[in-house]
């Protein structure tokens, strides 16, 4: 907080990071930036790798790394976005824009497709898709033989992500196994795989969500505009404030009204909540990040709400 | 895929930052004391410490995050947890105290920059630590971890200083067999949260510092930025004509200009352009990842490495090494050796001994099972860096992989060179 305040206006320039006085901070990035490239380089070693974007902020902050790691060159990656169809048209089309300047091929599959080859079926049209994006995925690895699968989770998010390698083995039928982890040891990765496997990769494992917004001001990465302050209509419900849409109606007896929102994490439409906020670029957030009081996915994410248990339990299923 | 955070973000984030580990044998209380660290430097958000405020208050449940841990009551794999105090800000690597999953302990160890071993002071009994205590003593020994000892359970005898020390005299014999140095001592009550954050109600004969004071103050892992150059080459950058070696520098600095050796022949090359994140820069130092030019045109490929003048090779080298496979190790077995950037066959020639974890005596053997820690006799297919562990730990490290399982086999210490 304190150090928010005090270089807040600081932080909305990405050079006045370099000054002096914020040395610590910027030699604290300078480390994890160097640690997220070192992990991406390790990468060239798979055939066919692909990082998973899906427009969100460390799927940002993910593919300006893998840039980064093989710059001058091209980064030897696919994006691959598994879409619930529950998505905010702002992330779609940042997700389309910034693939398409990065000249990489995006690859995007969608869950409503897995609904119609009968592997997906949800309880109700308007349940959340969060859960059988796994099913997606899996199809999707199958269908372009992926043998690597980047993804920008933290280990900061949850406790069941917290126990996370950063190569995270998975066996044929993409299921993480808890008890069979390879030790890893020294940064020395474990890459191999057998046939048919895959690697689930985290670069980001060890940057915190204070780490993701200082970086993403540091080096004026751009995200969608809904992950600052917007007008929205929502209404009140359990404590948090739901957007309204046509996948959200207001309840009968719920109140719609207008507020100054802002999206700490842009999932599926369904179950993802805003929270009330002024901050207008990223060091706002920060400011605001760093004086929290409620774990963000407590604070926006219903499908975590449901069950202590429930992360893992997707993991376990093949979620990342 | 898109997620905000667990823990609470540090309220000095862009301080120092200590990794540390946890040890501790089972129902020595380790989770426990990781909760109450966690719960009384208020590094929890709202609604993970609700309803954690009462007497009794299940600390361990803040740490154990699988169900399956749940289920059986003990922490299973390696956790990381965030947390942070005024003056700095820390990552747990939380590893488990049951024996069978030491070799998650050897995880932990390998990116810690110091080692906290929890010790339920009621259970030393004459004066013995328990096997496994020795263990996690001679794992942290191996790996060149500083050590911090917290004796705990205090009030369950009445914040008796006798035995205290009993635990401390017993762990000074440890620690000689071990070359341990510099280890300190406190005494805590995880349970009722005295000397961890706070000094709390505990033994008026104790004014040494809390358990956080002595975290505060371990030194983060040395920058190896002042040793011989060493950069192991990931990948080769091809754009255009030219050729970029892309890797991390484990050892050393590097600048335009430098006269380098590269490669196992250590051909003289001189670096054209040193690029961070595809901008070039003056000087890089250990830890950075860097994409470098040579202004001639050498044979390097992936795997290889960059280094300084002095730069030596080796083919056969006797090591320590910690058995982490399921699988045991026998005379015909063959391993694929990743030192570096580099992976090449490995054969063990010879066990010189296997430590006894009880003794602490080296007994001569001729296999390796799960979680043994032997000296052996190494030999590699393709030449390797001939660095010393305690000197260059970035390239004197290195990990076996079992070829046809796939599995991360074995850890690594190179102690001498043979030839």
């Amino acid at each position: 907080m304190r150090l928010a305040y005090e270089y807040g206006g600081a932080l909305m320039g990405g050079e006045a990071l370099q000054g002096a006085a914020l040395a610590p901070v910027a030699a604290r990035l300078d480390r994890l930036e160097a640690e997220a490239v070192y992990i991406l380089r390790e990468l060239a070693f798979y055939e066919r790798a692909a990082l998973m974007f899906s427009g969100g902020k460390d799927s940002a902050v993910l593919l300006h790394l893998a840039l980064k790691a093989f710059a001058p060159a091209r980064a030897p990656f696919r994006l691959l976005h598994i879409d619930t169809g529950h998505n905010f048209p702002d992330v779609i089309a940042y997700r389309d824009a910034r693939a398409k300047e990065t000249g990489l091929t995006l690859i995007v599959r969608e869950v409503e497709e897995s609904i119609r080859r009968g592997s997906v079926r949800l309880p109700s049209p308007t349940a959340s898709r969060n859960a059988a994006q796994a099913v997606t995925l899996l199809e999707a690895q199958q269908e372009f033989e992926f043998d690597a699968l980047i993804g920008g989770a933290r280990r900061d998010e949850e406790k069941a992500r917290a126990k996370e390698r950063v190569f995270s083995h998975r066996d044929a039928f993409g299921a993480w196994r808890p008890r069979a982890q390879r030790p890893e040891l020294w940064g020395l990765y474990n890459r191999h795989i057998g046939v048919g496997e895959n690697m689930r990769v985290f670069p980001l494992s060890n940057w915190t969500e204070a780490d993701i917004w200082a970086y993403i001001a540091r080096e004026a990465i751009a995200l969608p505009s809904l992950y600052y302050t917007h007008t929205r209509t929502v209404v009140r419900r359990e404590g948090l404030l739901f957007p309204v849409t046509d996948l959200t109606p207001p309840r009968e007896d719920e109140a719609a009204e207008g507020l100054q929102v802002r999206f700490r994490t842009v999932g599926d439409i369904t179950c993802t909540c805003p929270v009330e906020s002024n901050a207008r670029n990223a060091a706002d957030v920060l400011a605001e990040t760093l004086s929290a009081s409620v774990s963000e996915r407590g604070a926006t994410r219903m499908d975590d709400r449901a069950n202590a248990a429930a992360m893992e339990r997707r993991k376990l299923e093949g979620y990342f | 895929m898109d997620g905000g955070a667990f823990f609470r973000p540090a309220q000095n984030w862009g301080g120092e930052q200590i990794r540390f580990m946890t040890a501790g044998s089972v129902d020595d209380g380790k989770s426990s004391l990781i909760g109450r660290l966690l719960l009384d430097s208020k590094a929890l958000l709202r609604d993970q410490a609700a309803g954690l405020d009462g007497e009794d208050i299940d600390l361990a449940a803040l740490t154990d995050g699988l169900e399956a841990e749940r289920a059986q009551g003990i922490t299973i794999d390696v956790a990381y947890r965030y947390f942070a105090t005024p003056r700095t800000s820390f990552i747990i690597a939380d590893a488990p105290g049951h024996e069978q999953y030491t070799r998650n302990m050897v995880t932990a160890a390998s990116v810690s920059d110091v080692a906290v071993l929890v010790i339920d002071v009621a259970r030393v009994e004459n004066g013995v630590l328990k096997p496994q205590t020795r263990r996690h003593a001679s794992v942290a020994a191996l790996m060149g971890l500083n050590l911090i000892v917290a004796v705990n359970k205090m009030d369950l005898v009445g914040w008796s200083e006798q035995r205290f020390e009993e635990v401390r005299t017993a762990f000074a014999d440890v620690a000689g067999v071990l070359g341990l140095r510099d280890i300190a001592f406190v005494p805590v009550s995880a349970k009722r949260g005295d000397n961890i954050v706070h000094r709390g109600a505990g033994a008026d004969w104790y004014n040494g510092p809390t358990l956080v004071e002595l975290l505060e103050g371990a030194q983060a892992r040395e920058s190896q930025s002042g040793g011989p150059l060493r950069l192991p080459v990931q990948v080769v950058l091809r754009h255009g004509g030219t050729r970029s070696y892309a890797g991390r520098i484990e050892s050393g600095a590097i600048r335009p200009g430098d006269k380098v050796r590269v490669g196992a022949a250590a051909v003289e090359a001189s670096v054209a352009q040193v690029r961070v994140g595809g901008v070039g820069v003056a000087r890089a130092e250990a830890g950075v990842s860097v994409a470098i030019e040579l202004a001639e045109d050498r044979d390097l490929a992936q795997g290889g490495v960059i280094a300084d003048a002095e730069v030596r090779y080796a083919r056969r080298v006797v090591a320590d090494l910690c058995w982490l496979d399921e699988n045991a190790w026998t005379p015909a077995r063959r391993y694929r050796l990743r030192q570096g950037a580099l992976e090449t066959q490995a054969l063990i020639e010879e066990i010189r001994y296997v430590r006894d974890m009880s003794t602490l005596a080296n007994a001569p053997a001729n296999a390796l099972k799960l979680n043994d820690i032997a000296s052996v006799r190494l030999g590699a297919r393709d030449p390797i860096l001939a660095d010393l562990y305690a000197e260059l730990p970035g390239t004197g490290a290195f990990v076996l992989f079992d070829p046809d399982t796939n599995q991360t086999a074995a850890a690594g210490m190179i102690r001498e060179i043979v030839e």
